[in-house]
C-alpha cells in the first residue's frame, strides 16, 4: 500500500515541471512506516525466535532530485521460545530457601565474560540479518 | 594478556590480568581434544565407544574423569548420565579441562586470570561475570562477583549440546536456563546439566538442597529464581 502512494506522488512529480515551474524548485517531503518481518528461525530445541523491525522511509523531493533515506525506529520479537505452560505450578511453600525475581536485561554491564551460550542468540541474529535485508528493499 | 583459540569445538578465551598467559595453557586444552573428543575417530573415547579399548585399560585420566562422571550421575538422580546416548563424558570434560588449565596458570605465578571455554567461566581474583539473557543475544540477565568462581550456565539456548532428560529422551520444558557456581568448575557444569534436564519443577527443589553449591534458574514464566548465597550483584 505505501509503494502504491509513493508511485502516485512520483507522478505528480514528473507532470509538476509542465505546469508549474517554480514549483519544481520546492521541497516535499513523505514518510511512510512500515514493519517488516524476519523469518521465524530455529532456536535450537527450544522452539523459534523471530525478529520484526519498524522501517521509517522519508523520501525529500526537491525538484527532479529524489532522496530516500530509511531508519529503523523499532525491533520487536513477537515469537520466541517461550511454547511452555505460564502456569507451571511451583510450589513455594517447599522453597523457603531461594529468592525470586522477575527477569531483567542489562545492556551495559560492567562484566569480563559471560557464562552461557549462544544458539538462542544465533538463531535472533539470523532472524534479524533478514529482517535487515528486507528493510533495505522497503 | 588475553589469547583465544578455538579448542575442544569452541572459542576458548584465557585473560590474565598480571601476566601472559603460557603455551602450555592451550597445548593442554588441545591434548584434551585428543584424548577425550568424541569426533575423533583416534581419541580414547571413540576407541571405548567403539569396544577397541577396555575402560581398565584406559590413562589415568580417562579413568578418573569417567569414574567421576559416574559419582555425578549417582548425585543427580541419573539426569547427568554420560551412558545416555553412547559413551559421552564432554558435559564433565571441559570443566575438568579449564580447572587443570587453571592449576597450569596458578603455577605460571597467576593469581588474577579469568578462563571462559564455551560458556563455562573460571576465575582467579575478583572478575564480574555475567549470566548470558537467554532472549537478548546483546544483554546478560544478571552479573556475578566474586573471587574465585566456578560458574557453568546449561541453558535451552546453548548450541550443539542437547540437553535432554535421560529418562524419557525428552528437551527439558518451561526451563530456559540454569547456572551453578560452586569450588569446581566440572561439578558446577554437570549440576546445571542435570538440574536442566530435570525440567523446572524438580530442577527448583534440587538446587534449593545443593550444598557448596549456588544455582540461579530462570524459568519460562520470566522468573529467575536464585539460591540465597548465589554471588549477583544487586
Amino acid at each position: 500500500m505505501h509503494r502504491s502512494i509513493t508511485a502516485a506522488v512520483g507522478a505528480v512529480v514528473i507532470a509538476l515541471p509542465v505546469a508549474n515551474a517554480a514549483a519544481a524548485a520546492k521541497k516535499k517531503v513523505i514518510t511512510s512506516t512500515k514493519t517488516v518481518t524476519g523469518p521465524q528461525a530455529v532456536a535450537d530445541r527450544w522452539g523459534y525466535i523471530q525478529i520484526t523491525l519498524v522501517v521509517k522511509k522519508t523520501t525529500t523531493i526537491v525538484g527532479k532530485h529524489k532522496k530516500v533515506t530509511r531508519k529503523i525506529t523499532n525491533v520487536g520479537v513477537p515469537v520466541y521460545p517461550n511454547h511452555t505452560d505460564r502456569s507451571v505450578f511451583i510450589n513455594e511453600q517447599a522453597l523457603p530457601y531461594l529468592t525470586q525475581e522477575v527477569l531483567q536485561a542489562q545492556f551495559n554491564p560492567n562484566i569480563s565474560m559471560i557464562s552461557g551460550a549462544t544458539a538462542t542468540s544465533f538463531a535472533f541474529e539470523q532472524s534479524l540479518q533478514a529482517a535487515i535485508l528486507q528493510a533495505e528493499k522497503v | 594478556m588475553v589469547r583465544v583459540e578455538h579448542v575442544m569445538g569452541m572459542p576458548v578465551v584465557v585473560e590474565a590480568r598480571d601476566g601472559d598467559v603460557p603455551d602450555e595453557v592451550f597445548d593442554w586444552l588441545r591434548r584434551v581434544d585428543e584424548t577425550f573428543s568424541t569426533y575423533k575417530d583416534g581419541s580414547e573415547i571413540s576407541r571405548l565407544r567403539r569396544g577397541e579399548l577396555d575402560e581398565a585399560d584406559a590413562s589415568d585420566d580417562v579413568r578418573w574423569v569417567l569414574r567421576r562422571c559416574r559419582e555425578l550421575r549417582d548425585e543427580t538422580a541419573g539426569y547427568f548420565d554420560i551412558d545416555a546416548v553412547g559413551l559421552d563424558p564432554s558435559g564433565y570434560v571441559k570443566g575438568w579441562a579449564v580447572e587443570r588449565a587453571a592449576a597450569i596458570l596458578d603455577r605460571a605465578g597467576s593469581s588474577d586470570y579469568a578462563i571462559n571455554a564455551g560458556g563455562d567461566v573460571r576465575t582467579r581474583g575478583r572478575w564480574r561475570i555475567g549470566i548470558q539473557h537467554p532472549f537478548e543475544s546483546q544483554a546478560v540477565a544478571k552479573v556475578v562477583e566474586g573471587d574465585d568462581l566456578a560458574i557453568a550456565t546449561s541453558g535451552a539456548y546453548e548450541r550443539g549440546e542437547h540437553v535432554r532428560d535421560p529418562h524419557t529422551g525428552a528437551a527439558p520444558a518451561g526451563i530456559l536456563s540454569v547456572t551453578v557456581t560452586g569450588p569446581d568448575l566440572a561439578t558446577a557444569d554437570a549440576y546445571a546439566t542435570a538440574a536442566y534436564a530435570m525440567g523446572p519443577r524438580r530442577a527448583i527443589d534440587w538446587t534449593a538442597r545443593l550444598r557448596g553449591y549456588e544455582a540461579l534458574t530462570i524459568l519460562a514464566d520470566g522468573r529467575v529464581l536464585a539460591t540465597p548465597g548465589f554471588p549477583s550483584v544487586d
